[in-house]
């Protein structure tokens, strides 16, 4: 506290932005740089030549040039696991975003049992990649599940949308969705950090609500929405757990749910074609790369930092 | 196989990689990218295992998958053999099917190996024509009790890479009550046809009424496949490891599926993936939603505790319909033991008890399926609960049916499960007729199993 | 924007009162100083019974699956999918007792596995990736954008690809089997993830605050140390909670590299349970997955109680 109470009384004055802070930057990224040197790039640089290469773990890897790479075009189901995965991506992550946002607004604060419901639906996102999901999951989207049982009441005779090649995969994006606890948490965090005299200063001139909304809690907020954003393509780019285990481990109903991961993991654990699964987690770090830098450079356009 | 990839998986050679710091491994690890085979690179590569005189006390581990109950008893039955040799300890490795496959990969992939490890068909293949099983007949293991067509289960090429802890069979569970309601007779087993099977099935869903079917879909797993195609004369692997089914077979082995889901006889197509997912408590038998599945044998007991009915097991349709019968003992698990193992006598020693001990089978019972030890089998038999009497009076049964065991699947066999899974979910949505099933069942399965 | 952060900047009343987290902390309830008009807080009350009317059906929505695991936790293994409904037809606490004892070791064993390796990740996320993420947010370096992006690049590549190399390290570091593969690398902010939280937390601290800080003298270790932290308190809340939750669910590297049964955490336990080739004890998995919640939902109940003491409720206003 003694630093904010020193800075109120020091007259504010804009210094001038101190160039090469290299030594400080030393210190602070010591440890990284140690974890990054030590634990991260060795496991990486590996992958990376494992890519090139016919490894079965079981004996020793051998050279192969850029084959796995080539033939990842020609197999079905790698082609099939890139179209289940986008679609995946830019449906359930918007969703997700949209559902989190819209509960953190109207739980940031000001209300009864907020700290309740909170709770209440963080929740489903403890679970994580438990076993059990796969039952509770079926106990709704299965034949005799609740939506059915719900879709009944209206006349409407449901199936069995877990296990239906068509609807499969839509019951694991509202898996993801389902899951919003988390990114719901972080803009919660970001709600808070927003400074109290931003929202004095307009009220003080005025602003409606909706108004501070706009022009205050929004454009605080995009560093948030920007990092919730891009983790969250990442993450939801590399989803597994919830695929292997809704699917019993093999992306089915026939595909539906083959994931990009999810047959990654396959192949490697499953055929034992590392060297192949290497190569596809290579190919995948090209896409999310790719994308996190368009992000980026969008993000010049909308992220506002204070900065 | 490089010597310095071996040099490192010593214990000598990892003491000294640790007492360097981590920039020494770390540059090891690297070392393993450019130079191309060493650190990574994988288990296998000594044929022999190390000959040197065992120095004991020592400490082997036992690697299995398996749930609770299993864990339970085999941590007894290690009890009892470090019991009776006290210089041995014996380290448990245990987790469930799917994390085991990636755990002993992985470990094996690092020269972790574990001493002693617990296969299965699907895997056995892959594991031994990388050298990273040992022969066990160069081991002193007694197998002397041990039928041969069951312990030739685990030969590949001549050599014994893996013996088997016991055998099931794939067989009918039929459940009498739901046969009662709807008014059907259970059907005699050892004459009936698969167009029995089918007739019987969809009288049931007709007789019994809304919510319970005759049957649940069989066409999810290639040992029912494997049946069809040994009546007919053929195998679902040659002993050479080539697909040894003909399309016509696996057509018809489609076929049925279609005929009992337009029949009635079993659930539809969404119903039957979802109930196929659920396991045996939550399949059709497991909730009394259905008269009839086919499941192992070893799963009888977890059938008949989730349904809460007395169930029966019955010969597979098509015995005595074509050229030959076709069920078959499978090994249940294979005991195999690692190449590499420093301790190759104390881990054979281990084996033998597994395989041969009385107190270890009456520890054990028919957890890895019905003992493979005949006389073991024996003397375990009036201790069996009701249910596993059952299997045991049933395996008995059929035993002088049973021409011979299948030979071992070949390498890259363990996609055949989900080959299987998604080629029959296809043919029940309807997506593919049984032709074209075969087609791409035969041709994906043949992409599998070449090198 | 720029004009409001040339406001007043006092220490105000709120500064001396302690860090509120019940659900309306003082200072903040009322942005509006005006009172409202008496039909305005008719309408308003009604609305609000309808927004908990929403919430809570929401949140049953939310739940459903939950309950239903919680009661089938009560029922025998027999009926769970024999008898599917909500409501068990009789209370049975012997999955419970069952499943604490079904393993090797009793169930705590594995709960107090699990806590270790949860501390130590969460006390390793927190200092490690504060650190890092101050380095990116606040300093002046070379190669910012691409040690940045190295940084990025490290959460992009799938664990199974790479946990096979780990392994080869670990072992030999001769790691295998101990908790340092999985509280090791925390200490040294390889959770990328949360190094990015932070900087995006970091960077939404006004500047002005550092700068006149510097103006009195302080370095940047003091800048970090009493300003960067006590301002980020929901930034370094967030990332406790979720090192947390998402250490404590980690399936996937704590079996690969914990490989005697004295050493296994929760998840590992929990898939004991379940073996798609043989017994399943359902009831048992259902009970201990409740049993293993409860200290996650504890430490999200005490977690997000700082989830509220952000620059709001510090005093600057």
């Amino acid at each position: 506290m003694s630093v904010i109470q020193e800075l109120s009384r020091s007259k504010r004055s804009v210094s001038p932005r101190r160039k090469g802070d290299g030594r400080w930057a030393l210190f602070f990224l010591a440890p990284w740089f140690v974890g990054l040197a030590l634990i991260t790039a060795g496991p990486m640089g590996a992958s990376l030549y494992l890519s090139f290469t016919d490894y079965d773990l079981l004996s020793a890897p051998e050279w192969v040039g850029f084959e796995n790479y080539t033939r990842m075009f020609d197999d079905p189901r790698f082609v099939n696991s890139i179209g289940v995965t986008f679609t995946y991506v830019f449906v359930s992550v918007p969703l997700q975003l949209a559902a989190a946002l819209g509960l953190a607004l109207l739980l940031d604060k000001g209300m009864r049992g907020l700290a309740l419901y909170r709770s209440v639906y963080y929740l489903p996102s403890l679970l994580g990649g438990s076993v059990a999901i796969a039952i509770l999951w079926r106990q709704i989207f299965g034949a005799d599940g609740l939506v059915n049982q719900v879709l009944a009441l209206f006349g409407v005779q449901g199936q069995g949308w877990v296990s239906h090649p068509d609807y499969a995969l839509g019951t694991l994006m509202a898996l993801n969705v389902w899951t919003f606890g988390a990114p719901m948490v972080i803009f919660l965090a970001g709600l808070r950090q927003i400074p109290q005299m931003y929202y004095e200063a307009a009220s003080i001139d005025g602003a409606s609500k909706f108004r501070q909304f706009r022009s205050v809690t929004l454009p605080l907020l995009t560093p948030i929405i920007f990092f919730n954003l891009v983790l969250q393509l990442i993450e939801a780019f590399q989803s597994f757990t919830r695929a292997f285990v809704v699917s019993g481990g093999n992306g089915g109903p026939s595909d539906s749910t083959l994931l990009y991961t999810l047959y990654l993991y396959l192949k490697g654990f499953g055929s034992l074609d590392m060297g192949y699964a290497s190569a596809m987690a290579w190919f995948l770090l090209l896409i999310i790369g790719g994308m996190t830098v368009v992000n980026f450079l969008a993000s010049k356009y909308w992220v506002f930092y204070d900065d | 196989m490089s010597t310095t990839g071996n040099g490192l998986r010593t214990r000598r050679g990892k003491r000294l990689a640790a007492s360097a710091a981590g920039i020494a491994a770390m540059a090891l690890t690297l070392a393993a990218c450019g130079g191309g085979d060493s650190g990574i690179g994988g288990g296998g590569g000594d044929d022999e295992p190390v000959a040197a005189a065992e120095e004991c006390p020592c400490e082997i581990r036992f690697s299995w998958w398996g749930s609770d109950s299993r864990h339970e008893s085999t941590q007894q039955i290690i009890d009892a053999f470090e019991a009776e040799n006290p210089d041995i300890t014996v380290v448990p490795d245990f987790t469930d099917w799917d994390g085991y496959w990636d755990k002993l990969a992985t470990s094996v992939a690092a020269g972790d190996t574990p001493d002693v490890i617990t296969q299965e068909e699907r895997y056995i293949s892959d594991y031994s024509t990388k050298n990273v099983l040992a022969d066990l007949a160069s081991l002193d293991i007694d197998t002397s009790k041990i039928d041969e067509g069951v312990l030739a289960g685990g030969q590949i090429e001549g050599a014994q890479y893996g013996i088997p802890t016991g055998i099931n069979a794939y067989a009918l569970v039929a459940d009498p009550e739901i046969f009662a309601d709807a008014d059907v007779e259970l059907p005699d087993d050892t004459t009936w046809t698969w167009e029995d099977y089918v007739t019987t099935a969809n009288a049931i869903s007709e007789g019994a009424g809304d919510g319970v079917w005759g049957t649940q879909d069989y066409g999810f797993n290639e040992a029912g496949l494997n049946v069809m195609a040994r009546q007919r004369g053929e195998t679902l692997f040659t002993p050479e490891g080539e697909l040894g089914v003909s399309e016509e077979t696996v057509a018809d082995f489609f076929q049925v599926s279609l005929d009992l889901m337009e029949g009635g006889g079993q659930p539809d197509a969404a119903r039957t993936v979802e109930y196929q997912a659920a396991g045996p408590e939550g399949g059709l038998l497991g909730t009394n939603q259905g008269a009839m599945g086919v499941w192992w044998t070893n799963q009888l007991g977890a059938l008949t505790d989730s349904s809460g009915h007395e169930l029966e097991l019955l010969r597979l349709p098509g015995e005595s319909e074509g050229e030959r019968t076709g069920m078959y003992y499978k090994p249940a698990m294979f005991y195999s033991i690692s190449a590499d193992t420093e301790y190759p006598e104390s881990s054979a020693k281990f084996v033998d008890f597994l395989l041969n001990s009385e107190e270890a089978a009456k520890i054990m019972l028919t957890d890895r399926g019905l003992p493979a030890n005949t006389e073991v089998r024996e003397s375990i038999l009036g201790d069996l609960s009701p249910t596993d009497q059952k299997v045991a009076d049933f395996m008995a049964d059929i035993e002088d049916e049973i021409v011979d065991t299948p030979p071992v699947p070949p390498h890259g066999s363990a996609e055949l499960a989900d080959i299987m899974e998604r080629v029959n979910t296809e043919v029940l949505f309807e997506r593919i007729t049984p032709d074209e099933a075969a087609t791409q069942l035969i041709e994906e399965v043949n992409a599998a199993i070449a090198d | 924007m720029t004009d409001a952060t040339t406001s007043t900047q006092t220490v105000t009343t709120t500064a001396a009162l302690p860090p509120s987290d019940s659900d309306v902390p003082p200072g903040t309830e009322d942005r509006r100083p005006t009172a409202r008009p008496r039909g305005r807080q008719v309408r308003a009350k009604v609305g609000s019974v309808l927004k908990h009317a929403g919430l809570i059906a929401f949140g049953f929505v939310m739940l459903y699956p939950l309950l239903w695991m919680v009661a089938s936790s009560f029922k025998p293994n027999a009926l769970i999918f024999r008898e599917p409904g909500l409501i068990p037809t009789d209370i049975d606490l012997s999955n419970y007792t069952d499943g604490w004892n079904a393993l090797l070791h009793p169930f705590s064993h594995y709960l107090i596995n699990s806590a270790i390796i949860v501390l130590g990740s969460v006390l390793g996320n927190l200092l490690s990736c504060s650190l890092a993420a101050y380095a990116f947010a606040r300093l002046e370096f070379k190669g910012k954008r691409l040690w940045f992006a190295v940084m990025l690049m490290s959460i992009m590549l799938p664990i199974h690809v790479v946990i096979v190399p780990q392994y080869v390290l670990f072992s030999q570091l001769e790691w295998i089997n101990t908790f340092l593969p999985l509280i090791v690398p925390k200490l040294l902010a390889t959770d990328a993830f949360f190094i990015f939280l932070m900087v995006q937390f970091f960077r939404g601290i006004p500047r002005e605050l550092d700068e006149a800080a510097t103006l009195d003298g302080a370095n940047h270790l003091r800048i970090y140390l009493q300003l960067m932290l006590p301002l980020s308190m929901p930034a370094l809340a967030t990332t406790a909670i979720f090192t947390f939750i998402w250490t404590w669910n980690d399936f996937f590297s704590q079996l690969i590299f914990l490989t005697r049964p004295e050493m296994y955490t929760v998840p590992i336990a929990l898939r004991t349970f379940v073996d798609s080739t043989g017994n399943s004890s359902w009831g048992s998995l259902f009970a201990m997955s409740i049993v293993s919640l409860i200290p996650v939902f504890i430490a999200f109940l005490f977690g997000q109680k700082y989830l509220v003491k952000g620059i709001a409720t510090t005093g600057i206003k």
